[in-house]
């Protein structure tokens, strides 16, 4: 054979594949809608999940957190960052700030108490915080149903102990925790917002301070904090960047623990990925179908192609060479596919990311979902998942053409054309 | 000329027979796409079933009977009398629903378990111990020891997190302290005679079940807080609802339904709906795709056929209904494929239910009754309904597109060697 | 008043429905303490059980009668006085002076002397509640039920003890499992043994008293395992306010090196109060 050779068929191939325009048309749409629904329900299903782990991190928790080793489960009080002594905070957010993938971080200090009005009381756990660092951790600033976060000597409440207290914004109540020095702290408060977060008791049982004011209450140090909350760019990287917190501060002090939510959300880590096999499930009958599919087109368009081979054969192609135009032609067919399908996927999706899918509505009139919680449906970009798809797919569409092309040139060029 | 409908139906068999390959893959779109959005929604069917049943059963039931202003005040004083309980009980079996439903009386208290190790704070729930072990089944999965029993009096089945963290084993002494109806705070000896654990903290660490006429001499309620009945399914929940309302409309009890009564198991289900249909239409839009797909693609190699009948004498209309007998028998006969298909699926694969675990992350050591991995599937009639409808317009549709081609064609044109 | 350390920034989820303290080593259904030493001590089962009821067949008749005894010694006592707790922890020590009144077993007001950062705190016990007073914030808060099982002051009492109205002769079947020489003191040794029903939570109380004047010397609380859970001893023993009573009482949870040491400086009876005394008025006043 010439040494060109490679050319001519790939031109033939170009040839035969705008010969018969329609069919051309009908299997480059199967294989291209395909594509494109594959794209997108990755995106979407990435989507739901991060949006899960999204409204069960990005609420209060974080997706990382660092502690002291014998912080949990008990909580105690005592049980700071760098032990009795404490660490220097400023160091240590310094610290994390700086580890690549964390897009925020906030020191957080608890405690337990009473917060009264005298006649009505609530035990409740305070958090004391900064409010500028929690906008990047947590979502209880976008909370705020009235008011504003808690300035030094302020205190916000979530929405139901508001209402079994009967005290509002600008209203005053009386915080009692016992302190870290055995003495019982205590303290006016103003009331300076009520948040509603919607989920999981919060609101019931949650107040926030400013963190100095925390501190004095239950009389520790600067230098004394429980947690650094820390938010990651994509939850599914938490397990990655907590491992480079862990190193980042492992110098700063001794016996620090980094979990991600994984670890310290144990059961959203389960929910999440019962919820993640459930869309396997589903995700593998979708692109089942849409194997199918393009499969099942190739078929019908290959095998009403027997009379053209069996002619192609009378004529003297030998059989390689017509399993090899079957060959080119399908990559053709899929690379044309494949942009078509990317063209019409990719806008929806940079849609559903940009502009997530409010599902409040299908969620009906009882939903107590507060501020903090999106019943939305978005899309996530993903590589690998596309990639993976795009093989697949074009992989069925040659061998789907293959095979009836295969079965034609097993029998003589007569009886095909015939249509023995 | 005069349409003989035999005549044609004949030719369109004799036409599908002809090209059977033909006819079997697009027969094979049609009957794979609805099998799998049967199988697809049986199984997220099954898992929101799921979800509301295990809410539900650990909750409140799908619906509850509560003294009128209970569900706000929370307090004792409110509960309902043994007269209300009994017209309760009566109103929720108006329905006379098939396989009927369990009606379990019960008195919830807020109040403190304590232990020579410590105190925390307790869940309490007075119940029939025969009721329960069919309501909520914490009784089917003990971890140790055993459920509470007809005749049982100082006993408790408690969660695991409790035991633990109060240093109780299987015969422990107890005491519960609670505010009574009458206002003061009364202790009450109970021993541990079962271990349960869901999974669920709030549960493992809170919930405590006494026997129910414990919980009435100790609390000074002679009825009970609340009657929560489980249906056979939650979609009875309307009407046996309304039904109850209309029926307890003067006698001082509210009816609350589980939508109401658990807002976040409901948000969390309605939620994921939406995410199903979303996922569903993309299923549906593919298969719609690849019914089309065949259609076009035989309506293309057959232009030579149709252009031989019609010169053979058939008139337009004849050729065009026989294009389309065909589309409706491919329908027809891939809907009872499809359908026989799906069911088969479901009841080879999933008959023991989907168990999830195996697709899940092996470090995962979780679970309990609340988050069982393994999903059951759950056939809805409305969803086949709409899976086998939505088949059927696709077929048709796409049916009707090929016989219009037949019929509009020129059958010069149409017969020319391409 | 204070919710125990464990109950501190519990983590989130979880807090969320439970909420709550635990609090270890602070059981209900001790003697009051305050009515305890102001009944000067002979509360360990004396005092207290002299305000029970009729006595059950179970009880040793001889206990009934030592019983008895000391309630004619105590009954419708008014008292005043300066007392001292010393609270040692794992994490901190303290030590607070507090000026007591009581009245009956169902009236007190304990009021802190020093430190002077927490001077002028005081509790109010009327029958089954507790108020407190915070001076820092010049507010009265009732301590509610769910926080009655929670620590008082800090210390090894939690606020059911102080209030609990104690009912020893209704809970337990006591009988003298030892009576005779002991270390060299003439004593008996009561057992406590819980009756079927009783809401309570020990498995066993045990109590050493003195038969001379009697005077406590111990009293050991098991659970049901008969694991010592702790422990309160007394002693000083010397004549206050014109009557012989321990004067230091020390109370130890079995794990850990905690304890509780509470100690009488002054006292006094018959000091002529009435319930209009133990207001939420008298409880703010500073004086």
């Amino acid at each position: 054979m010439p040494k060109h050779d490679g050319d001519i068929w790939r031109r033939i191939a170009w040839r035969n594949l705008w010969r018969n325009r329609r069919r051309t048309v009908i299997t480059a749409s199967a294989l291209s809608f395909a594509f494109a629904a594959a794209v997108l329900m990755i995106a979407l299903m990435d989507g739901m999940l991060e949006e899960m782990v999204s409204n069960g991190t990005r609420v209060v928790t974080g997706q990382v957190q660092i502690h002291a080793q014998n912080y949990d489960p008990e909580r105690s009080i005592h049980d700071t960052m760098g032990g009795r002594g404490g660490l220097d905070v400023a160091a240590l957010m310094d610290a994390v700030d700086a580890v690549g993938g964390v897009t925020g971080a906030a020191p957080r200090v608890y405690g337990g108490g009473l917060v009264s009005t005298g006649d009505e009381s609530a035990g409740a756990v305070l958090m004391g915080m900064d409010p500028a660092r929690e906008e990047g951790v947590s979502r209880f600033g976008a909370a705020l149903v009235e008011g504003r976060m808690p300035g030094p000597g302020e205190i916000a409440i979530g929405a139901d102990m508001a209402e079994s207290l009967g005290v509002g914004t600008g209203g005053e109540v009386v915080l009692v925790a016992p302190a870290a020095d055995g003495s019982t702290g205590n303290e006016l408060f103003a009331v300076s917002g009520i948040f509603s977060l919607g989920m999981g008791g919060f609101d019931e049982t949650f107040a926030l301070l400013d963190m100095g004011s925390l501190q004095d209450l239950v009389a520790m140090d600067r230098d004394r904090i429980h947690e650094v909350a820390i938010a990651v760019e994509r939850t599914g990287d938490a397990e990655a960047v907590a491992d480079r917190v862990e190193e980042a501060v492992a110098g700063l002090s001794e016996g620090l623990l980094t979990e991600p939510w994984s670890v310290f959300q144990a059961r959203l880590y389960f929910v999440t990925s019962l919820a993640a096999a459930m869309n396997t499930m589903i995700a593998v009958m979708i692109f089942g179908m849409a194997v199918f599919g393009v499969a099942n087109t190739m078929l019908l368009a290959t095998f009403e192609r027997r009379r053209e081979f069996a002619v192609a054969r009378a004529l003297g192609t030998s059989g390689g060479a017509i399993m090899r135009i079957v060959v080119i032609e399908g990559l053709f067919l899929g690379l044309v596919s494949l942009a078509a399908g990317a063209a019409l996927a990719v806008p929806v999706v940079v849609y559903f990311h940009e502009f997530p899918l409010d599902l409040s509505r299908f969620v009906g009139t009882y939903s107590m979902m507060g501020s903090a919680v999106r019943p939305v449906l978005t899309a996530e970009y993903s590589w690998d998942g596309p990639l993976v798809s795009a093989l697949a797919l074009v992989a069925t569409g040659i061998v789907s053409a293959l095979y009836p092309a295969w079965r034609t040139l097993r029998v003589p060029p007569a009886d095909a054309l015939a249509g023995r | 000329m005069k349409t003989r409908y035999p005549t044609l139906v004949r030719l369109a068999l004799r036409n599908l027979g002809r090209e059977l390959r033909r006819s079997a893959l697009t027969a094979a779109a049609m009957a794979l796409g609805l099998a799998l959005l049967i199988v697809s929604r049986t199984l997220s069917d099954g898992a929101h079933e799921d979800w509301i049943e295990a809410g539900v059963r650990l909750g409140e039931g799908h619906l509850v009977f509560n003294a009128a202003g209970y569900r706000d005040s929370e307090s004792l004083e409110d509960h309902l009398s043994p007269d209300q309980v009994a017209a309760s009980v009566a109103a929720a079996g108006l329905s006379e629903l098939p396989g009927g439903e369990v009606n379990s009386v019960r008195i919830a208290a807020r109040g403190l378990a304590s232990s020579a190790d410590g105190a925390m704070p307790a869940w309490i729930l007075g119940v029939d111990p025969d009721v329960e072990l069919i309501f909520s089944e914490l009784g089917a999965d003990v971890l140790e020891g055993r459920y509470l029993q007809q005749g049982d009096r100082l006993h408790a089945f408690i969660g695991q997190g409790m035991a633990t963290r109060l240093g109780l084993r299987i015969g422990s002494r107890m005491v519960l302290t609670a505010q009574v109806a009458e206002g003061g705070i009364e202790g009450q000896l109970v021993r541990v005679v079962g271990l349960f654990r869901t999974g669920a903290d709030e549960l493992d660490d809170a919930l405590v079940h006494i026997p129910l006429a414990t919980a009435q001499s100790w609390l000074g309620v002679d009825g009970a807080t609340s009657v929560a009945t489980l249906l056979p399914h939650s979609a009875f929940t309307r009407q046996v609802v309304e039904q109850a309302t209309a029926a307890l409309a003067r006698a001082g009890v509210d009816v609350t339904g589980w939508e109401e009564s658990t807002p976040d198991l409901y948000s969390a289900v309605k939620m994921d709906d939406a995410g199903d249909w979303v996922f569903h239409f993309i299923l549906f839009a593919i298969v719609a795709l690849a019914i089309l797909n065949a259609v076009f693609m035989s309506v293309l190699h057959r232009k030579r056929e149709f252009g031989l009948l019609r010169a053979l004498g058939l008139s337009a209309r004849d050729t065009g209904l026989i294009v389309f007998i065909e589309g409706v028998l491919l329908t027809a006969a891939s809907g009872v494929i499809g359908v026989s298909l799906g069911f088969a699926l479901v009841w080879v694969f999933f008959r023991n239910g989907l168990d999830l675990s195996e697709m899940m992350p092996p470090d995962l050591t979780f679970g309990g009754i609340v988050f069982d991995p393994v999903l059951y599937p759950v056939i809805e009639v409305k969803h086949l309904t709409q899976s086998l409808f939505f088949t059927a317009v696709i077929g048709l549709s796409a049916s009707v597109y090929p016989a219009w081609q037949a019929a509009a064609l020129d059958p010069a044109e149409s017969v020319k060697v391409e | 008043m204070e919710m125990k350390r464990s109950a501190q920034a519990e983590r989130p989820a979880r807090t969320a429905r439970t909420g709550g303290a635990v609090s270890r080593g602070a059981p209900a259904g001790m003697p009051a303490l305050c009515r305890t030493a102001l009944s000067a001590f002979t509360l360990a089962a004396l005092a207290t059980l002299a305000a029970a009821g009729p006595a059950r067949a179970q009880t040793d008749p001889r206990v009934l009668e030592i019983i008895d005894e000391v309630d004619r010694l105590m009954r419708g006592e008014s008292s005043s006085g300066l007392m001292r707790m010393e609270i040692d922890t794992e994490h901190w020590s303290r030590a607070l002076e507090m000026r007591i009144w009581s009245l009956g077993t169902e009236h007190s007001l304990v009021r802190v002397e020093s430190p002077a950062r927490e001077a002028g705190t005081a509790t109010l016990m009327v029958e089954n509640e507790v108020w407190n007073y915070l001076p820092n914030v010049d507010r009265t808060i009732k301590v509610p039920p769910s926080m009655m099982l929670g620590s008082w002051m800090g210390s090894h009492f939690t606020n059911d003890d102080l209030v609990k109205e104690s009912r020893l002769i209704e809970d337990y079947d006591i009988v003298i499992s030892h009576e005779g020489p002991r270390d060299g003191q003439d004593v008996w040794e009561f057992t406590l043994t819980p009756k079927p029903d009783a809401p309570v939570i020990w498995g066993r109380i045990e109590q050493q008293i003195r038969k001379g004047d009697r005077m406590p010397i111990w009293a050991r609380y098991f659970d049901e395992d008969g694991t010592l859970v702790r422990t309160m001893n007394f002693s000083g023993f010397q004549v206050m306010g014109g009557r012989t009573l321990p004067t230091r009482m020390v109370m130890e949870p079995t794990d850990g090196e905690e304890r509780t040491v509470v100690t009488y400086l002054e006292l006094e009876f018959d000091v002529g109060l009435d319930e209009d005394f133990f207001s939420l008025r008298n409880l703010r006043a500073r004086r």
